[in-house]
């Protein structure tokens, strides 16, 4: 299955294409030779593996899923047969099953770049090309064991899927001993590898940072229950949880301790087995998250992930003194600080947040930075070498100079009139402070308040520097109502049914029965139900109580319809569809049924009932 | 009454000459003589246009020194003045002497936007020589000219006033001071004739024969090397004076600049002239003879006949005429009865007559003054000055030789008149 074509093309490339199925084999290679390049195809791992030792490729597309043998140990296996330092080819995965590939970090490691399928060829071209930014970001990191250090040879038996199944074993941490770099990290990723191992007993499902942060990963917040940070991190490092979708609103647990009050869980710190805090805060977050309108969950608008942030976390955006930010005030998020800042000054704005003065703040014009030396200094040539001495004057003969020129040892003598000054208030006084400078010299009553910005060494006077504003931000009651109702909340008040929210399972069978309204024009009825009570309930007794009553309600009207109406949970409303039943008769029947199906539930939901018929959806 | 006239005008232009000089011997002993130097000077002084002096043998830095006490309302105009000056001072020295009104905040700002160089704001207020001593140790130039605060300056004013000091005998230069507010009524304009008559005019007389004993508060200027020669500034009041005095005896000449014009505001009400002028003849004469009486003493080893000058003619002009007017009123009355009016108004037209001549020849001397609105308030001046500050000068001389008052000056702060010796 291996077709050769050994010339190297314009573009000077060759790529080997290790691919199973022969429509991409075929789409790949005509995408690819039209491109220039000069491209080869293995059907298999092993003859993917023998090409590769036999010519030098630039680039191999691997499938992850490969007969014989799939990808990871074609690559391993090719790695270990080679000395360091030769040329290299770049591999890249393909493949659909994600999921599967990012079962372990390790795999990341060993691919320079995931391609998802279906691929884009565009994609892959750039890739192919190295100009992704992948190569660079590759070349630099220390641990990246796929170009560094070759796995130990015991692991070349060992590779494959028992390595899939026995993460720890194939941690690169572990694997990349061999280069310095490597081992220093490891020695502190190793200090986590406890309270990872931990935390993926509790059975969630966490995305490491920045393990699974690759360039080239779409990992979004949907289908995990957190994030893992295990290595040192600021704002600027974890930027891509505030540029993918949903990540904003997974919890952070924080395994290094450098995250402080930007994470949600500080591992560091919990003691061993304490890991129901992390449960629950998970949990937590969870619950927050359903209630969270479903526009708002996928928003791409800063300020919005931000109210979603805040809310999910049920946390204020709460500023503290922070001396090791230029700043001086770090926000418990992991948004950068003037970021934060310059989005909650709008939400502000806006109505949504409500704030709270912390403190003024001094900001210099240069540099932007807060951390000031703040002293007295020299009006004259700015030095703060100042020295106090008293103004000293004698009655008698109207001298008046500093006290130094009257100190004869112990004595006081009139430098003017050689007398002694001997009772302080009747033959002199001391009638004010005189501020001299030991840098120019010069002499006055009162010295200067001076500012120098320790970041740049910019000088301010205190008339001129400029000041900034702190202020912690939390909520507001709107906010709230946005943030469950979504964007209708702004325009129209009133309920409106949005295609967006509806379940994909409640858009079938509403095509369906539209479908058979225009064909034979029979009638349906859609009822929107919404409750009222929920955050009381919640508030009351909690989420789990309230989706639990929900459900016994949804169960309860399931026995009340007749068989051929259809019940669907949505997101914040639920739904029932009746067949062959017109509006108008519907909406008589209406608290019929909510009474029928309320009447066991212990908790009142608050139902209410909307009822929509064909003519909504024309 | 037309009778009175009459007879008066009869019996006047009835005598002859020696009988005139019986009957006005009052005005011919005190008055003439006056006004005879001033005529002297301005024969010697023909009238100028304005010629700014070349700048003479180098005088090195000029330090111009405020001392003030509760002076915010006109700080900042003055050194705004100073810093217009066409020979701009190499640097200014402003001291607060224990200002509660808002003085220092302002000398703060005014440094910080480089119009002052040196700021001592002290909290005790230490009288006005202390603080000018204060200052005059701060400074740093070869020349300190000494300003008041409510002072403005012609532009030419520091130019003309430093140059005499291209002489190295010259220890101090005393300022032209006019009044700026003449126009605040009847008394500041009188004290405007009053300032351009004594000193615009009488200061050139003056000089003329080496008289200049005050070198005013308002504007001088001083060599460093004399002023520290003589230990700085004494105790006020009359500190200006004072400092002169001891400055000729310690052998520096002093000298007149008219052209260095400064304007200063005078009290417009009686109330407030009375009191700075009876506080001035009371300093004069404590000064005078107490402090410096041994000037007049022949065993003295500061005695010098340049000295025994102008206390002489202080005790003649000043004493003796104030003292013996009233004597002259009552011998009027008992030797000629009902003639006294005419004849003391017929001496008061011929004093008036020679006031406006004096009053135009200083106006002339002093072009730069706009005078000549002021021509008419002179005959009020020529009554005010003749008469009623005879008797203003008398009360001082009585008050301060009786009572000692100057002791109890408010001028100074009372911790310092405790301890004063003179």
């Amino acid at each position: 299955m291996l077709g050769t074509q050994p010339e190297r093309s314009a573009r000077g490339r060759r790529i080997l294409i290790a691919e199973d199925s022969g429509v991409t084999q075929d789409l790949l290679k005509l995408l690819l030779s039209e491109r220039g390049y000069a491209v080869d195809v293995a059907g298999d791992g092993e003859s993917a593996l023998s090409a590769l030792r036999r010519n030098a490729y630039d680039v191999v597309l691997m499938d992850f899923h490969l007969p014989k043998m799939d990808g990871l140990q074609v690559a391993a296996a090719y790695r270990c047969g080679r000395e360091e330092g030769g040329r290299q080819p770049r591999f890249i995965a393909i493949t659909a099953d994600m999921k599967g590939l990012l079962a372990h970090a390790g795999n990341c490691e060993t691919f320079d770049r995931v391609v998802p399928k279906p691929f884009d060829i565009n994609e892959i071209c750039k890739v192919i090309d190295g100009d992704d930014g992948a190569q660079a970001s590759h070349d630099e990191a220390p641990s990246a064991g796929g170009t560094v250090a070759p796995p130990p040879p015991a692991a070349e038996q060992a590779a494959g899927d028992a390595a899939a199944r026995e993460p720890k074993a194939a941690t690169p941490h572990r694997s990349g001993g061999a280069a310095n770099g490597s081992r220093r990290i490891a020695a502190v990723v190793n200090g986590h590898t406890r309270l990872l191992s931990e935390i993926e007993a509790l059975g969630l499902r966490v995305l490491r940072w920045p393990e699974d942060f690759s360039p080239a990963m779409s990992a979004s917040g949907a289908d995990r229950d957190a994030i893992v940070v295990s290595r040192r991190a600021g704002p600027r490092e974890l930027v891509d949880i505030w540029q993918r979708p949903t990540l904003h609103l997974l919890p952070l647990i924080d395994l290094t301790g450098s995250l402080g009050s930007r994470g949600d869980v500080d591992a560091s710190r919990l003691a061993y087995g304490e890991g129901d805090l992390i449960t629950r805060t998970v949990q937590a977050f969870r619950d927050r998250r359903e209630r969270l309108d479903r526009a708002l969950l996928l928003t791409e608008e800063l300020g919005e992930k931000l109210l979603g942030r805040m809310f999910v976390a049920n946390r204020a955006l709460t500023a503290t003194y922070d001396p090791s930010q230029p700043g001086l005030v770090r926000y418990n998020t992991t948004l950068e600080d003037a970021a934060a800042m310059r989005e909650a000054e709008l939400l502000h704005e806006s109505g949504f947040l409500r704030r709270d003065f912390l403190d003024r703040l001094h900001v210099c014009d240069r540099c932007g930075s807060s951390r000031f030396n703040v002293r007295e200094e020299c009006p004259d040539c700015h030095s703060s070498n100042l020295a106090d001495e008293s103004y000293l004057h004698h009655f008698k003969c109207a001298y008046q100079g500093v006290e130094s020129d009257f100190r004869r040892g112990d004595l006081l003598i009139c430098p003017k009139c050689r007398q002694e000054l001997s009772h302080f208030s009747v033959d002199y006084d001391k009638p004010g402070i005189m501020v001299k400078c030991r840098a120019c010299g010069h002499a006055a009553s009162e010295p200067e308040a001076g500012f120098i910005c320790l970041d740049c060494g910019a000088h301010y006077l205190a008339d001129v520097i400029q000041t900034r504003d702190v202020y912690s931000y939390a909520l507001t009651d709107r906010a709230l109502a946005y943030l469950e109702t979504g964007r209708a909340l702004l325009g129209h008040r009133q309920r409106a049914l949005r295609f967006a929210e509806l379940p994909l399972e409640l858009i079938v069978a509403l095509n369906a029965a539209l479908r058979r309204h225009d064909e034979t024009g029979a009638p349906f009825a859609l009822l929107d139900i919404s409750y009222h009570n929920e955050r009381d309930i919640e508030a009351e007794h909690g989420r789990r109580q309230f989706n639990q009553t929900r459900e016994l309600f949804l169960e309860t009207l399931r026995g009340v319809l007749r068989k051929e109406d259809k019940v669907v949970k949505g997101q914040r409303y639920d739904f029932a569809l009746l067949s062959d039943v017109a509006p108008p008769e519907a909406r008589g029947s209406v608290e019929a049924i909510k009474q029928e199906a309320t009447a066991t539930l212990r908790l009142d939901l608050g139902v209410a009932i909307d009822v929509f018929g064909p003519e909504d959806f024309s | 009454m037309v009778e009175v006239v009459g007879d008066g005008l009869a019996y006047l232009t009835g005598q002859s000459g020696t009988s005139l000089v019986a009957l006005f011997w009052f005005m011919l002993l005190f008055e003439v003589p006056r006004y005879a130097l001033a005529f002297a000077a301005a024969a010697f002084f023909a009238p100028k246009t304005f010629v700014p002096p070349p700048r003479p043998a180098p005088i090195g830095r000029v330090s111009v020194i405020v001392a003030g006490h509760n002076e915010a309302c006109c700080a900042e105009n003055c050194a705004r003045s100073l810093r217009e000056q066409s020979l701009p001072p190499d640097e200014i020295v402003f001291v607060s002497d224990g200002s509660t009104d808002g003085m220092p905040a302002l000398l703060r700002v005014l440094k910080r936007r480089g119009l002052v160089d040196q700021v001592h704001c002290t909290d005790l207020r230490g009288g006005k020589s202390a603080a000018i001593n204060l200052a005059e140790l701060r400074a740093t130039g070869e020349v300190i000219v000494n300003v008041d605060c409510d002072c403005t300056f012609d532009r030419q004013a520091l130019k003309t006033i430093v140059a005499p000091f291209g002489d190295p005998r010259i220890g101090a230069v005393c300022g032209n001071i006019l009044v700026s507010n003449p126009t605040q009524g009847l008394i500041a304009a009188f004290q405007y004739i009053e300032y351009l008559i004594s000193i615009s005019l009488g200061k050139q007389a003056a000089q003329l024969v080496n008289q200049v004993v005050c070198v005013s508060g308002a504007f001088g200027a001083f060599r460093r090397s004399a002023l520290k020669g003589v230990g700085g500034l004494d105790v006020g009041g009359g500190e200006d004076l004072d400092i002169t005095l001891r400055l000729r005896n310690a052998g520096w000449d002093i000298h007149f600049a008219p052209d260095a014009i400064c304007y200063t505001d005078v009290p417009p009400t009686m109330m407030e002239f009375s009191q700075q002028r009876l506080r001035w003849e009371r300093d004069a004469l404590r000064l005078r003879f107490r402090k410096h009486r041994d000037l007049m003493s022949p065993l003295s080893p500061r005695f010098n006949l340049i000295e025994l000058v102008h206390q002489l003619e202080f005790i003649i002009f000043n004493i003796v005429a104030a003292a013996a007017f009233p004597f002259y009123l009552v011998w009027l009355v008992v030797m000629y009865g009902e003639l006294a009016p005419m004849i003391l108004l017929a001496a008061q037209t011929g004093l008036a007559v020679l006031d406006l001549a004096t009053f135009a020849l200083a106006a002339w001397a002093t072009p730069k003054a706009r005078s000549l609105p002021l021509l008419p308030y002179v005959l009020g001046y020529s009554v005010f000055n003749g008469l009623f500050m005879r008797f203003f000068r008398l009360a001082a001389y009585l008050q301060e030789w009786l009572f000692d008052a100057s002791s109890t000056d408010s001028y100074i702060p009372g911790k310092v008149q405790l301890l004063r010796r003179w």
